[in-house]
């Protein structure tokens, strides 16, 4: 099967100095939503726009659906749907007519323009203000109708760069739930930049996070959530008496561990792995005479993975905060 | 890409102008009132002084077509702040991820900017006739006359869609802008004859495309003289072929 986006040692340098993409290879499946997650000023929209043809990568290569997106530009461009980070629909139009006109730059026929308009904004929640003017559209509203122009293509790949930014929860849940009933009916591919980690753990088949042009980790969120090996365990101390340096440095000392640290009462252990982590952490700390009322065990989430991979914070060292 | 579909993206250029024009027609009336002023105070005033020789035909009639010209080319020249505009948000980015071809978008949104600049010319017209300036009573030449407007306008358009792929901020642009509108304008046969230019104007004023624009607009609405006409319009549709491609070939480059 062809990949939906099959990207290989991709750079990208701007101006002969900013290098925003540093060697990224990167594959998405037909039909699957990718999720590309980075800190601000990682590459993620350069990527984007290099993928929707804007402009040239510096080197290496890129496809959709086995077309190079410089070579073949022109066929690319027509199966791709695409939401830049900025506004992009015109104000001093209203909602109806900016789909009306898109319609008609994407040659949508005009036996069915007047139904495929009317379906996206139904689609996006838009019917009550179709006729009004865009510049009097809450940001939110600007928003849904940016996506409600790029579904009505049908493209085989949608790109969103930031797709729901700026839009309250109920919106973005609102949308996703739209976009991926789209993409059930549809099978389209979607690539999404985005900064909300629960977004992309909900919605996305996979993820890939870039740091500084360079792809970090990519997998699934479960896998990647995994790969953080890192789970902490929390001991309540029951009458209040705080482990010693002595035992808190034997539990370090354990291979499992990767480190421990005291916050009042409480004992915090971070572990690769809890399960087999507690019996000897349990072990040490009741050859010394410790006892706790209470143990709970927290696994990583996705903002976790995040700051693991693409943050500043790192955990090994992590002095306070584990 | 097909003829098709680069006409398709014309006519949706074209559309959204309009659409864009009904919307909001106040930028139409505003910037009548400067033109209105030229034939109004300028014009009637040195039609008393006679200073200037127009073979004949009152000094209003004589900058009449001029005055046309040189509304509907700043519509032209600042549809490029338009696009600006998109530039700075998403809009230029999505429009040249679209399966349409730059020439395509281009001539488009320059024929767009043209329609722009007649609906412009339009309502100077009525005001000009009002004025007691005489028109050649011909509704073929009156057309022709648009038709010259237009593609002039069209032409203006598409270099100042080549000014902001180039400059792509606001400032910069209206700063050219401006340096260029008045100048083109003097250093052409609007408001007096060539002849009376000094000799490096004139060398300047022949290479002006406006020049032969007011000379066929003046030909076909005011002193019927003809005569011209395949020169100056031979001109004006080499000075849009090299424009429009100009302005093409740089487009792309508008959102890097
Ligand atoms: N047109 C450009 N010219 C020069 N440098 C650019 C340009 N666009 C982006 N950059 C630089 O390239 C780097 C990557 O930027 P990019 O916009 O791809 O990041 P991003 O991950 O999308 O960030 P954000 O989350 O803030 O949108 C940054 O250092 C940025 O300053
Ligand atoms: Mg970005």
């Amino acid at each position: 099967m062809t990949l939906a986006i099959d990207v290989q040692q991709l750079t990208k340098v701007y101006n002969g100095r900013i290098r925003a993409l540093d060697g990224i290879d990167l594959e998405v499946k037909a039909g699957h939503i990718f999720a590309f997650l980075g800190p601000n000023g990682s590459g993620k929209t350069t990527l984007m726009r290099i993928l929707t043809t804007q402009f040239r990568p510096t080197s290496g290569q890129a496809s959709s659906f086995g077309l190079d997106v410089v070579r073949d530009s022109a066929e690319v461009r027509k199966i791709i749907g695409y939401v830049p980070q900025e506004t992009s629909v015109w104000a001093d139009i209203s909602g109806f007519e900016n789909l009306l006109i898109y319609s008609k730059i994407y040659g949508v026929p005009s036996g069915r323009r007047k139904k495929a308009v009317r379906q996206a904004l139904q689609r996006m929640g838009l019917e009550e203000v179709a006729t009004n003017m865009v510049k009097t559209y809450s940001g939110g509203m600007v928003r849904r109708l940016e996506i409600a122009c790029a579904l009505l293509v049908e493209p085989r790949i949608l790109f969103l760069d930031e797709p729901t930014i700026g839009l309250d929860p109920s919106a973005r849940k609102a949308v996703w739930q739209n976009l991926t009933s789209f993409k059930k009916e549809h099978g389209t591919t979607v690539f999404f930049n985005t900064h909300y980690m629960d977004e992309a753990d909900l919605y996305s088949d996979e993820i890939a996070i870039i740091n500084r042009g360079k792809i970090v980790k990519s997998g699934t969120a479960s896998e990647l959530k995994q790969s953080l090996r890192s789970e902490i365990l929390r001991f309540y101390s029951e009458d209040g008496n705080n482990v010693d340096e002595r035992t808190l440095n034997d539990i370090r000392d354990l291979s499992m561990v990767s480190n421990a640290t005291l916050h009042g009462p409480r004992l915090d252990v971070a572990v690769e792995d809890g399960e087999r982590a507690l019996p000897l952490i349990i072990g040490v700390l009741s050859r010394a005479g410790f006892t706790f009322s209470r143990i709970s065990s927290a696994k990583p989430s996705l903002d976790d993975v995040f700051l693991r991979y693409a943050g500043q914070i790192n955990f090994k060292e992590g002095g306070d905060d584990l | 890409m097909t003829v098709n579909d680069s006409f398709r993206e014309m006519f949706a250029m074209i559309e959204l102008e309009m659409r864009r024009l009904r919307h909001d027609r106040t930028e139409i009336y505003t910037r009548a009132i400067q033109p209105i002023l030229w034939l109004g105070v300028f014009g009637s005033v040195m039609s008393q002084v006679n200073a200037i020789p127009t073979g004949g035909i009152p000094y209003i009639d004589f900058i009449t077509p001029g005055v046309l010209l040189q509304s509907t080319i700043f519509v032209s020249v600042f549809y490029g702040l338009t696009i600006v505009w998109e530039r700075e948000t998403g809009i230029l980015k999505r429009l040249l991820v679209a399966p349409a071809s730059r020439y395509a978008t281009v001539i488009g949104r320059s024929i767009a900017s043209g329609v722009r600049a007649v609906v412009q010319a339009l309502i100077i017209f009525p005001v000009a006739l009002l004025l007691g300036v005489r028109f050649i009573p011909n509704p073929f030449y009156i057309l022709a006359a648009f038709l010259v407007l237009f593609l002039v306008s069209g032409g203006f358009a598409a270099i100042s869609i080549f000014v902001a792929s180039v400059m792509k901020t606001r400032e910069r642009f209206m700063g050219l802008g401006q340096a260029l509108i008045m100048p083109l304008f003097f250093a052409s046969n609007a408001l007096y004859p060539i002849k009376m230019m000094p000799p490096a104007l004139q060398y300047i004023a022949v290479m002006n495309p406006l020049t032969y624009a007011v000379d066929a607009v003046r030909g076909l609405m005011i002193s019927g003289d003809v005569s011209r006409l395949a020169i100056d319009m031979t001109a004006i549709i080499i000075f849009d072929i090299v424009v429009f491609t100009v302005a093409s070939l740089n487009f792309r480059k508008i959102i890097e």
